[in-house]
């Protein structure tokens, strides 16, 4: 089963906004890394670092059978994604199979969060690390993983 | 010190209903404050409703989680009820998981932590959940106590009303020092009665003002906990004075005999064995008064108030259309694990809603059956509490009381009562001429003379109570056995 559609769009406005912001770092150099890190520090502060962890480690698993880029990563104890840079810097892979990649990862992660939380609790806490225009569009109710 | 010169403990809601008046009026602010209470007893969501009535986001909530429920499922869970609001979070309401720095350093770390975290916030509520199992390492530089003790110096310092969340077992309350650093103390208790759960909550502290002893009820439903102060929501209403005023049956003779009336405010028993027409006389209590312009409640325990209705209907007594005017309220009440103070609570909704002036209970067998198996135990005694608050705010109870019917004995009650009523009313079946009969007799006025006449009656297929003249030609009515000593009896 892949990322529900409500997701992948969420999923893509975030990526977008972070790639427009250009707010690039040695830690995180995608757009989509930069996402997973700032979800990685405000969902961890409220569900602790092991929570963010087991939650980022399911999304993963869901992501792989959509994402072959994303087969060798994983998630470091820390929270942080690892592995995913790597393959990026290789030229050999398709840049849009990469990005691809992070965007269902993040849409396995924001989809799981609409599972156990709900939608408005969900977007309640993204808006702490995301300005309000980003989320204009509502997750559509069909949006939730399975 | 005068009064003027005291500082003034600013009061915040608790958002839990009930429960201000409980605490006197509001949490003192600033109060360091701790929730005890087994495992699924309620603190949390007790916590829970207390932050989402307090926190903004000028001075936010701050929700320490520690160890135990992890934030996602107690978020997942918290949000079911009413109260939870997520547009609330994380602006309002800021959820911050200890559990890495607890596992991985000791109490100091921790200490430093929630310091860095307040610093940042500046929040005007703390909830720290639970604070019990912080206590993972001997070892530690600092124990509970220590922790506490500066935790509460620095809430307070930071201008904080803070609550702890703890798991305690009753046994644990007991010279605890962790405790005397408190200013308050909420023990919630959960505890099976047969099979009924009954929760109770006691204040067992709180500094700075008058708290109502006890333990008081409590319920957990959708809309988060709800308390039932064992005052009933009464505490510093002025008792009405004694009136004087008479209240109708409708039945003029049955107030000839009650010398003009029932009293406003009086109690009323009407106590008889089965089919002798308590719920009708009692049901011409009520629809008298609202012919008066009186509205009334009806709590049955017995039947539902559709049928209710319908039997009073099927007698010529018209409850459906004071219902739907908002002169009568028929309450049902039958969960079989009510507490008294809840269904209290109830009555005193209706009441206040509708501007009730008479209220009956229909039957008291049929309350204290609605009641779990505890509350059973102290009828009597939740009775007084209940009647002395309703009448002491001029409402006029009529309650029906089934008795065994005996013939040589009169009991006004099976559950002696009867010195918490002002009057009795005793219906009983007697036999004559082969016939079983009815007779009505009036025991006690306590507000004055009444007649002491022994009656006959009869209640016709359209609900209309007929009385008799005094039964002259009879001795030993009352114990269901007469012997004839005239002529042709009053009904003849």
């Amino acid at each position: 089963m892949t990322a529900a559609p409500g997701m992948r769009d969420l999923a893509q406005r975030l990526v977008t906004y972070e790639a427009g912001a250009g707010e690039t770092s040695a830690v995180a150099e995608s757009p989509a890394l930069l996402v997973f890190e700032k979800l990685r520090q405000s969902l961890g502060e409220f569900v602790g670092v092991a929570g963010f962890q087991s939650l980022a480690s399911r999304a993963l698993t869901l992501a792989r059978p959509e994402a072959p880029s994303l087969s060798a990563a994983w998630v470091a104890a820390d929270g942080t994604l690892q592995g995913l840079g790597a393959i990026e810097t290789q030229i050999e892979m398709d840049k849009n199979q990469v990005g691809d990649g992070g965007i269902i990862l993040i849409a396995r992660l924001l989809g799981l969060l609409c599972l156990f939380l709900g939608e408005a609790l969900t977007l309640s806490l993204l808006r702490n690390a995301w300005p309000g225009e980003v989320f204009d569009e509502r997750i559509p109710a069909h949006g939730r993983t399975t | 010190m005068s009064t003027q010169d005291k500082v003034r403990i600013k009061q915040l809601p608790t958002g839990v209903p009930g429960l201000d008046e409980i605490v006197g009026g509001g949490l003192p602010e600033f109060s360091f404050n701790i929730i005890a209470g087994a495992p699924g007893s309620g603190k949390t969501t007790l916590a829970h409703q207390f932050v989402f009535a307090n926190a903004t986001p000028e001075r936010p909530a701050l929700y320490f989680t520690v160890l135990g429920e992890s934030a996602i499922k107690m978020l997942r869970y918290q949000q079911q009820y009413t109260f939870f609001d997520p547009a609330m979070l994380p602006a309002s309401i800021r959820f911050v998981n200890l559990s890495q720095v607890v596992l991985e350093e000791d109490l100091g770390a921790v200490l430093d932590q929630i310091i860095k975290e307040v610093e940042k916030a500046n929040p005007a509520v703390v909830v720290v959940d639970s604070f019990r199992t912080m206590v993972r390492r001997p070892e530690s530089s600092m124990d509970l106590q220590s922790f506490i003790q500066r935790l509460a110096l620095f809430l307070a310092s930071w201008q904080a009303t803070t609550f702890l969340i703890g798991e305690y077992a009753e046994e644990e309350l007991r010279d605890n020092p962790i405790f005397t650093v408190a200013d308050g103390l909420f023990w919630l208790r959960q505890t099976a009665e047969r099979n009924s759960i009954v929760r109770k909550l006691q204040i067992i502290k709180l500094r700075g003002q008058d708290s109502v002893p006890g333990l008081h009820t409590f319920r957990i439903t959708d809309a988060g906990i709800q308390a039932f102060s064992r005052t009933f929501g009464l505490t510093g209403h002025v008792k009405n004075p004694p009136s004087q005023r008479r209240l109708s049956f409708g039945i003029p003779e049955l107030d000839k005999m009650l010398g003009g009336g029932v009293r406003e405010g009086d109690s009323v028993l009407v106590a008889g064995s089965s089919g002798t027409g308590k719920s009708v006389l009692a049901t011409q209590f009520i629809a008298e008064g609202i012919r008066q312009g009186e509205p009334g409640i009806v709590a049955v325990f017995e039947e539902r108030p559709q049928a209710y209705a319908e039997r009073a209907a099927s007698l010529g007594l018209d409850l459906e259309t004071p219902q739907r005017d908002g002169k009568l309220t028929i309450l049902y009440l039958r969960p079989l694990d009510l507490s008294v103070d809840e269904t209290m609570h109830s009555i005193l909704d209706a009441v206040q809603k509708i501007g009730a002036k008479r209220l009956v209970i229909d039957s008291l067998a049929g309350f204290e059956m609605a009641l779990s198996p505890g509350f059973r135990a102290d009828f009597r005694e939740s009775l007084y509490r209940m009647i002395f608050a309703l009448t002491g705010i001029g409402v006029t109870i009529l309650s029906t009381v089934e008795v065994d019917e005996s013939f040589t004995e009169f009991p006004f009650s099976t559950y002696s009562i009867s010195f918490l009523t002002d009057d009795i009313v005793r219906l009983r079946y007697v036999s004559i001429d082969g016939q079983l009969r009815k007779i009505m007799v009036v025991i006690k006025m306590r507000g004055g003379n009444h007649a002491k006449d022994i009656r006959e009656y009869e209640i016709t297929s359209a609900g209309f109570v007929i009385l008799g003249k005094r039964l002259t030609n009879y001795q030993g009515l009352i114990s269901g056995i007469p012997v004839r000593s005239g002529g042709p009896d009053s009904m003849d």
